[in-house]
């Protein structure tokens, strides 16, 4: 007995390097996965302050973009409003009774709600990129929601403390959104696979549709995370291999995730009923 | 463990761990530069230190880091790496009549030969370790590779600049 804690003793640093390497590892496996809640993560109060003070200070640099963005995205907004103007005065449905006119779609009728959040945290060049907003569960923001910003998707919330919430970029080369192309309707998978922060892959579009380059790819709402058409990029070029069923496509994005400063949460006040539905009639959950 | 070890490692600690969250998380040369400047923290420590401890700076040092960069465990499993490796290489690196008591590893007082080889050999392991494991993959090994090379290089020069700039070399140099 006592040689073998004079052997402990004896190789206490090794024993030990390899206790904390093994704790390392079970970290690494447990919480590095694209979605899942780690409990020290940039959301926690302390780590969300001090990435708020340091955001604080360089978004003053970058005011000028920021403005620009918010600018253009009014404008846009402004124009749209417009459109449903000319359309509620030329269209009657809204004034028709009930008795004669159902509506069908409860999506049309209930909208998603947005909730907009500060970046104060963002990278782009790693392998898995986060970015921390501060927006937190105070503000109805939940682990699952869909991030878009003014011209496309952003990723999805990881985690969520009171006041800060972790999101899993689009430039995370575990997070995979279901899209399609606008033109055909054909859906496939978005996918970054590091690299170029500006181009991602779109997998599983089938031979027989012609994807042509400059072809727009939007969200596909065939989940609960994002709405219908939110821009997602432009092709930017279309390959045809010779022992693949698919083509290799790559997308430049529409987001410039280096310049991100205001982001939407989208929350489905319908998430819930959709999502325990399709589980109860046995279909898994898709690749978001 | 004296007081003047615990103030001044702990003002390092904390400034090093800053340097890296505020400014150099936004330095990437060439998006395959990165410089991980915490790392100065654990080879700035005196040579003499308990070697248990330094596992257990090296783990504190790495969870601080990953804390904020979220990536759970990855430093922290390359910075405990790092320290165990530390010993070991301090232990081949013996000049030949042994440390003194006030020898640090400090260019001024080791000497350039003695600290470029020290820094780059546990730069290389570290930034190893946290290329690797951040991909997992050994699919982009080649890209993976140059991304450890350019960062070693690039940590490897901003410590020598840290040293020469931050470090006196009043204190009675070695012959």
């Amino acid at each position: 007995m006592r040689n073998l804690f004079a052997f402990i003793y004896r190789f206490r640093a090794f024993l030990l390097f390899v206790l904390l390497e093994v704790l390392c590892v079970f970290l690494i496996v447990r919480y590095n996965t694209y979605q899942g809640a780690a409990f020290f993560n940039s959301a926690t109060k302390y780590a969300g302050q001090v990435l708020e003070f340091q955001s604080g200070v360089t978004d003053y640099f970058r005011l000028a973009s920021i403005n620009n963005t918010l600018a253009r995205e009014n404008a846009l907004l402004r124009e749209e409003l417009l459109d449903f103007r000319k359309q509620s005065i030329t269209d009657s449905t809204q004034s028709l009774d009930t008795t004669y006119y159902a509506s069908a779609d409860t999506l049309k009728q209930y909208p998603y709600l947005l909730h907009a959040g500060r970046v104060i945290n963002n990278s782009v060049r790693r392998t898995n990129n986060y970015l921390t907003l501060s927006i937190g569960a105070a503000d109805g923001v939940k682990p699952g929601m869909g991030v878009i910003a003014s011209n496309g998707t952003v990723g999805r919330i990881k985690t969520v403390s009171e006041k800060y919430a972790t999101v899993t970029s689009l430039l995370h080369s575990q997070l995979l959104i279901s899209a399609k192309i606008k033109k055909s309707n054909t859906f496939g998978t978005i996918k970054w696979t590091g690299g170029n922060y500006r181009l991602a892959n779109l997998e599983y579009i089938p031979l027989h549709v012609k994807p042509a380059k400059g072809d727009t790819i939007v969200t596909s709402g065939f989940n609960t995370v994002f709405p219908e058409g939110i821009m997602v990029g432009t092709i930017s070029s279309v390959e045809k291999e010779m022992d693949k069923s698919f083509y290799t496509i790559k997308v430049k994005l529409a987001v410039d995730f280096a310049q991100l400063s205001y982001v939407y949460v989208v929350e489905n006040p319908y998430k819930a009923e959709r999502d325990t539905l399709e589980q109860n009639a046995g279909i898994l959950p898709d690749e978001q | 463990m004296n007081s003047s070890f615990g103030i001044k490692y702990i003002v390092q600690f904390i400034l090093f761990v800053a340097l890296q969250i505020l400014l150099m998380d936004n330095l990437v040369l060439f998006s395959t530069g990165f410089c991980f400047i915490y790392v100065a923290f654990l080879l700035f420590l005196p040579i003499g230190i308990n070697k248990v401890w330094l596992l257990f700076l090296g783990f504190l040092v790495g969870f601080t880091v990953d804390i904020f960069y979220d990536t759970m465990g990855i430093h922290a499993a390359a910075s405990v790496l790092l320290a165990y490796l530390r010993t070991h290489l301090l232990n081949l690196l013996t000049p030949r009549d042994g440390y003194d008591t006030n020898d640090a590893a400090n260019i001024h007082i080791m000497g350039w030969r003695w600290y470029l080889v020290y820094t780059f050999t546990l730069l290389l392991f570290h930034h190893l370790a946290v290329f690797f494991l951040e991909t997992i993959s050994f699919g982009t090994v080649w890209y993976t590779l140059l991304k450890v090379v350019a960062s070693t290089l690039f940590t490897g020069i901003v410590l020598i600049i840290v040293q020469l700039l931050f470090f006196s070399s009043k204190r009675a140099s070695r012959t």
